[in-house]
C-alpha cells in the first residue's frame, strides 16, 4: 500500500473513533447505554439495522460469490421482506410494551426463569464465538493479501472500536454505523464504477451484462426445486423467511438496536424499509462480482486468488505441479481474450447465431478454466491437507489491490475495516446487555445503583472485546472454526425462533413443556445436520417446527394448565 | 422525547395505515422478484 493509501485509511478510522466517542458522550444510566434512552430517529434505526447485518465479509465474500456461482445468492434475501412485516406485526410492540432491555426478557415474563436463562445462554455462546470469527475472517485475508501480522491485524480489527463502544454504548454504535455505511457505500460505488471504467474501450456495460449472462452469471432467479441446493426461490423465500424472523425476531445484536427507537412507530419505519432496501442492495453487491468475471476475461487472473496459499505450494514439492497448472491457466486466459472479444463483435453486431456459437465457445474454456482452479485447489490440499482452499472471499480484494488508483485502495481497506466493526460494535454491546440484564442483575445484584450497572456494563463491553479478539487469535491456528460457527449459528437460531413463537402465538403452552420442546428441538436438529440430509437453511425451519410441534405434544402431561388472558401479549 | 412518540402514534399508529405499509412491502418484493426474473431471462 502506498502513503496516500494509508493515510487515507488511518484518517477514516481515526475519524470513525472519535466521532463514536463524540457521539455516545454523556451516558448516566443503563437504559442510556443499552437503549440510548429510547431516543433514535427511523432512519438511525435502519441504518444501525443494516450495518449489524452487513459484516465486513459480506462485502468481500458476495462479489466472490457472483463470480464463481452467478447471483442466485441474492434469493437467500427475499424471505427477509416478509420476516420485517411479522416482527412488525408481533415481536415489536411486544417488545416495546414489556419495556425489556433484552429479547429474552421477555421470556420470563412469558414462561420462566429457566427458559430465559436457557435462550440467553444459547445466544452468548453462539455470539461470543462468532463476534471472534466475525475479526478473524476480515483479518486473514488482509494479512493474506497484504502480508501485515494476522495477530496485530486481529488487535486493530477488534481493538478500537472497543474505545467507542464501551465508553458510548448503543448511541455511538448506532451514530457510527451511520457513517460507516455512507463510506462503505461511497468505496463500493467507485469500486464498481472503476470496474465498468478499466473494461476495454468498446466495452460497455450493457455488453458486460450480456457477457456475463452468457457466462450464466446472472442467475438471479432459480425456480427449480431441490433440498440440497442452497439458492433457488423456493428455500430463499422460506428458508430465509424463517432465519430472518430468528434472527432479526430473537438476535440480542439486532433487537438491540430497534429497541432503542423512540417509538413502536419508529422501530416499525426502520425494519421495513430495511425489508425494501436489503433485497436491491444485496444485487448491486454481487453485480460486481458478475462483472468482475467479464473483466476477467479480459485481463489476466491468478488461478487462485489467495496469493499466500499459491506461495507457500511455490515454497513446497509440489512447486513444479502448480507451475503446469498456471502455464495451462495463462494459456488459456490468452483463447479465452480472443474468444471474448469475438463475442463482444456478435453483440454489436447483433446477429443471434453468431451470439449463440461465441457463446458456447466461451462456456467451453470457461469451464476449463475452472478444471484448472480445482486442479490447483487440490495440489494445495496435497501440500497442506488443512488447507481452505475456497478463495471467494479473495477475489474482490485482488482486484481492489491490483487495479484500483493510490488513494481509493486505502479507501476500500477502509471499507472492509468499518463493515466490520458495525457488526462486531453491535454484538459486543449485545454480549454486554445480555450478560448484565439476563444474569447479573437477574441471578446476581438485583438491586444497585444506576452508576454501578452502567460501570459494569461497560467493564463487560470490554471483556466481550477482549474476548472476541481472543477467539480471533486462536481462530487463526484453526482453518475449519470459521464453518464450524456458522454451523453453530444455524444449529440454534431455529430452536430459539420456536420458543418465541411459541411464547407469542400459542398462549395454552407454559414454561415447562417450552423448555423441554427446545431442549429436544434441539437434539432433532443436530441429528438432521449429521445426517446431512438438507442444506443448512432448512435447519431454521426444521428447528422452529418442531419446538412447536413437540410443545404442543408435552403441554397435555403438565398437571397445571394456567391459561393466560386473551390480550396479555398481544398487541 | 415524549411529544416525538405521542406525534408518531397519532399519524402513524393506525391499524389501517400499517396494514398499506405491510402491503407496500410484499408488493414492492413481488416487484422485485418480477424484475429479477425478467432479468435473468433477458441476459440469459
Amino acid at each position: 500500500m502506498s502513503t496516500l493509501d494509508w493515510l487515507v485509511l488511518l484518517i477514516t478510522l481515526a475519524g470513525i473513533v472519535s466521532y463514536g466517542v463524540l457521539r455516545g458522550r454523556g451516558q448516566q444510566s443503563m437504559e442510556g447505554y443499552f437503549l440510548s434512552n429510547k431516543s433514535l430517529p427511523w432512519y438511525i434505526i435502519l441504518l444501525s439495522i443494516m450495518g449489524t447485518q452487513a459484516s465486513a465479509i459480506t462485502f468481500l465474500s458476495a462479489p466472490g460469490q457472483a463470480y464463481t456461482d452467478g447471483m442466485r445468492f441474492v434469493q437467500y434475501y427475499f424471505g427477509l421482506p416478509l420476516a420485517m412485516v411479522v416482527l412488525c406485526v408481533t415481536f415489536v410492540p411486544i417488545f416495546h410494551r414489556l419495556k425489556v432491555y433484552t429479547a429474552y426478557e421477555f421470556l420470563e415474563q412469558r414462561f420462566d426463569l429457566k427458559t430465559r436463562t436457557f435462550t440467553s445462554f444459547l445466544f452468548l455462546l453462539q455470539r461470543g464465538l462468532s463476534t471472534g470469527i466475525s475479526i478473524y475472517a476480515p483479518s486473514i485475508i488482509l494479512s493474506s493479501l497484504l502480508g501485515w501480522n494476522i495477530y496485530w491485524t486481529n488487535i486493530f480489527m477488534g481493538g478500537l472500536l472497543i474505545i467507542y463502544t464501551v465508553s458510548g454504548g448503543t448511541k455511538a454504535v448506532a451514530y457510527t454505523q451511520k457513517q460507516q455505511f455512507f463510506i462503505i457505500f461511497a468505496g463500493m460505488f467507485l469500486a464498481g464504477y472503476m470496474l465498468v471504467k478499466l473494461l476495454p474501450g468498446d466495452v460497455s456495460l450493457g455488453d458486460a451484462l450480456h457477457i456475463s449472462g452468457k457466462l450464466g452469471r446472472l442467475n438471479v432467479i432459480v425456480t427449480d426445486f431441490n433440498w440440497q441446493d442452497k439458492y433457488n426461490i423456493w428455500s430463499g423465500l422460506i428458508g430465509g423467511f424463517f432465519l430472518a424472523l430468528s434472527y432479526f425476531g430473537t438476535d440480542q445484536s439486532q433487537v438491540g438496536r430497534y429497541l432503542a427507537a423512540r417509538s413502536v412507530a419508529q422501530s416499525r419505519i426502520g425494519l421495513l424499509m430495511n425489508g425494501m432496501v436489503k433485497v436491491p442492495m444485496q444485487f448491486l453487491i454481487m453485480l460486481i462480482g458478475a462483472l468482475l468475471l467479464v473483466f476477467y476475461q479480459f485481463y489476466e487472473a491468478p488461478v487462485l486468488f489467495n496469493k499466500a496459499q499459491l506461495q507457500q505450494v511455490y515454497a513446497s514439492p509440489y512447486k513444479q505441479e502448480l507451475q503446469q497448472v498456471q502455464q495451462h491457466y495463462d494459456q488459456l486466459a490468452e483463447r479465452k481474450k480472443a474468444e471474448v472479444q469475438q463475442m463482444t463483435d456478435a453483440l454489436h453486431r447483433g446477429n443471434q447465431s453468431d451470439i449463440k456459437q461465441a457463446q458456447q465457445i466461451l462456456l467451453s474454456s470457461q469451464q476449463q478454466s475452472e478444471d484448472l482452479r480445482r486442479q490447483a485447489q487440490k495440489i494445495i490440499r496435497k501440500a497442506d491437507p488443512a488447507a481452505d482452499t475456497n478463495d471467494t472471499n479473495y477475489i474482490f480484494l485482488y482486484f481492489v489491490l491490483n487495479n484500483l488508483p493510490k488513494g481509493l485502495i486505502g479507501l476500500l481497506i477502509a471499507v472492509i475495516f468499518l463493515a466490520a466493526w458495525g457488526s462486531i460494535a453491535a454484538a459486543l454491546n449485545s454480549l454486554s446487555s445480555t450478560t448484565i440484564v439476563d444474569f447479573y442483575q437477574r441471578l446476581g445484584r438485583k438491586k444497585a445503583s444506576d452508576i454501578h450497572y452502567l460501570k459494569v456494563s461497560r467493564w463487560c463491553t470490554l471483556f466481550w472485546g477482549v474476548f472476541s479478539i481472543l477467539v480471533a487469535q486462536f481462530a487463526s491456528k484453526m482453518g475449519s472454526l470459521i464453518e464450524a460457527v456458522n454451523i453453530l449459528g444455524s444449529l440454534f437460531y431455529g430452536t430459539i425462533l420456536g420458543i418465541f413463537l411459541v411464547a407469542f402465538y400459542f398462549k395454552r403452552i407454559t414454561g415447562t413443556p417450552a423448555f423441554w420442546a427446545a431442549l429436544l428441538a434441539e437434539a432433532g436438529v443436530i441429528i438432521v445436520y449429521l445426517l446431512q440430509i438438507v442444506s443448512f437453511l432448512w435447519l431454521n425451519v426444521i428447528g422452529c417446527g418442531l419446538v412447536i410441534l413437540l410443545a404442543h405434544m408435552i403441554q397435555p402431561f403438565q398437571k397445571k394448565i394456567i391459561p393466560l388472558p386473551a390480550d396479555h401479549f398481544t398487541d | 422525547m415524549k411529544k416525538a412518540a405521542s406525534h408518531d402514534e397519532k399519524h402513524l399508529g393506525g391499524a389501517q395505515s400499517w396494514t398499506r405499509w405491510y402491503l407496500l412491502v410484499i408488493g414492492w418484493l413481488a416487484v422485485l422478484i418480477i424484475l429479477f426474473y425478467l432479468f435473468t431471462k433477458y441476459f440469459s
